[in-house]
């Protein structure tokens, strides 16, 4: 008979620390940075507000690959490209609002799953390697598709409008305004609560997707995807295809990632054509993992945690940066370092957990041994 | 190869098809329009139609313009079906009469311009539509390089200078 060890309150103390120290480190700079700022609560809250309408969903994608094992996904750029190819399209064909945004999504599909179950079946050949090859996915389809909206829109794929054109008369220009887009996603049936705006369909929507992927979970190809992720040997010999649960994994991220950078967009009101999709992975990803997610667990309560201090970090670390230092270049700096130092610190941590289990593993084999030797 | 089941492919197929009728649909719902009223004497088939005085436009009942003679004014509209109510002044001090129109707008055109004292006199569509078509710009449009992302990131923003 096993027995569990005892945990003494001291060290299941330290353990709790250990497993949420990115999240604590969070919210003691929240907590430092806050008052420094100098933000009212109202614009605060109301900032953060925002943020979790434009990232959550976003955010939200990002939990399939890791139910899948396949850890974080760099490669959710993809999606978010193929959103920008789905909002080019609809900006030019001239629909606007709310069936603009539903026209850019259904558009932004196809693309989604052809770029997804491209990345998906590379990263079946990388075993093990999956995020810095995701990430490598997406620095080479960002250039397929500067290609294609740098010298292909225009000649090749007619653009009707000569403003959406570069002045020589192909290519699509930096930015691709969405101003009759703009927010109509939010706006519709939003709230206002004295200085804070609710947008109430945005998060209806958000919530919907929280519900579909609960209810994921429990579905044959749902607990398929974490038998995956908890061993690829074991579940290929209980029946399960592995290759094609991962790629179905990938595709479900990148079409829910385009689906997500629509609603982001249609937030920002224009679309920064060659830019826009660059940074989102990163930032996505370390929101998910400030929220105390890691490679390989994240649930959804990651991602909320995860927008809300890492957006507050965002929001308030320009204005302490001038405060203190009297340059809020500062500020941005730091935030740019923190993104990327808490990606850094997930991926040590991860690789260091993996290694001490194995070593704990590697003890209590010998322990066993050393116990049938001297019996 | 596995065979996909006729249920799973009629599934399959049927997705394909709804999602492209939405589309589709969106299409015509949603598509935009510009529309200008113009205020301005039209001549139709050797007949003079004047400007009323003052014209008040107002589309989904808030006031998008105030027209004189030889005035312009715009909307943005999404859908086929406009509707405006208009405010009319014929003379100078004289009473306001309030007229509701609905039209059908081209889906082809972006900009749509509405004349409205052929509109008022219930001319045909070919009177008192017409395409808007914008001039194009002697100056070259202004570069839009330097534009930051919504974290302030742009690989072509330059540093400030200390």
């Amino acid at each position: 008979m096993s027995m569990k060890p005892k945990k003494t309150g001291g060290s299941s103390f330290v353990e709790l620390i250990q497993n949420n120290s990115v999240p604590i480190m969070f919210i003691l700079i929240c907590a430092v940075c806050i008052p420094v700022s100098g933000f009212s609560p109202g614009y605060l809250v109301n900032e953060i507000m925002t943020r979790l309408g434009r990232n959550a969903f976003l955010i939200l994608c990002l939990i399939f690959p890791i139910m899948a094992g396949m850890g974080l996904n760099f490669a959710m750029t993809l999606g978010a490209m193929a959103a920008e190819i789905a909002l080019i399209f609809t900006a030019d064909w001239q629909v606007w609002g709310i069936p603009g945004i539903v026209l850019a999504m259904i558009l932004s599909i196809p693309i989604s799953v052809l770029l997804g179950v491209f990345c998906g079946q590379i990263l079946n050949r990388a075993k093990g390697k999956e995020m810095i090859t995701s990430y490598m996915i997406a620095f080479f389809v960002d250039g397929l598709y500067q290609l294609l909206v740098l010298f292909m829109m225009g000649p090749v794929i007619p653009i009707l409008h000569s403003t959406l054109k570069l002045p020589r008369g192909y290519g699509i220009r930096n930015t691709v305004s969405l101003l009759h887009m703009r927010q109509s996603l939010d706006n519709l049936g939003a709230i206002h609560i004295g200085a804070v705006k609710i947008p109430v369909l945005t998060l209806v929507v958000i919530a919907l997707f929280c519900l579909f992927i609960v209810w994921f979970r429990k579905t044959k190809l749902g607990q398929d995807m974490r038998a995956v992720g908890q061993n690829m040997d074991v579940a290929r010999d209980a029946g399960i295809k592995v290759e094609r649960t991962r790629i179905v994994a990938i595709v479900m991220s990148t079409v829910f990632a385009g689906l997500g950078m629509v609603i982001y967009l249609q937030n920002m009101g224009n679309i920064s054509t060659y830019s826009s999709h660059k940074q989102i992975g990163m930032f996505c990803i370390a929101a998910l993992l400030v929220g105390g997610a890691s490679v390989d667990k994240a649930s959804i309560r990651n991602v909320f945690l995860g927008v809300i201090l890492f957006h507050t970090m965002f929001i308030v670390a320009p204005a302490t940066g001038a405060k203190v230092t009297g340059d809020s270049m500062i500020g941005e700096y730091f935030r740019v370092f923190a993104s990327y130092g808490v990606i850094t610190i997930a991926l040590v941590m991860y690789e260091m957990k993996k290694r001490m289990a194995k070593g704990k593993i590697g003890q209590q084999l010998q322990l066993a041994q050393r116990e049938e030797e001297s019996q | 190869m596995k065979k996909i089941p006729m249920r799973t492919l009629l599934f399959r197929v049927g997705a394909v098809l709804l999602l492209a009728v939405i589309a589709y649909s969106m299409t015509i719902i949603g598509r935009g329009h510009t529309v200008y009223m113009d205020s301005k004497r039209l001549e139709y088939n050797g007949q003079t139609y004047e400007t009323p005085y003052k014209v008040e436009v107002y589309v989904n009942d808030e006031q998008v313009a105030k027209l004189y003679d030889k005035e312009r004014g715009m909307s943005i509209w999404i859908g086929q079906k406009f509707s405006m109510t208009l405010e009319i002044t014929q003379e100078k001090g004289g009473a306001e009469e309030t007229q509701e129109v609905s039209l059908t707008l081209p889906r082809k055109m972006d900009g749509i311009i509405l004349n409205l004292p052929a509109l008022l006199a219930g001319l045909p569509e070919e009177a008192y539509l017409s395409e808007f078509v914008a001039a194009p710009s002697e100056e070259e449009a202004p570069s839009d390089e330097g534009i930051t992302d919504e974290f302030g990131l742009s690989t072509t923003e330059e540093l400030p200078a200390e």
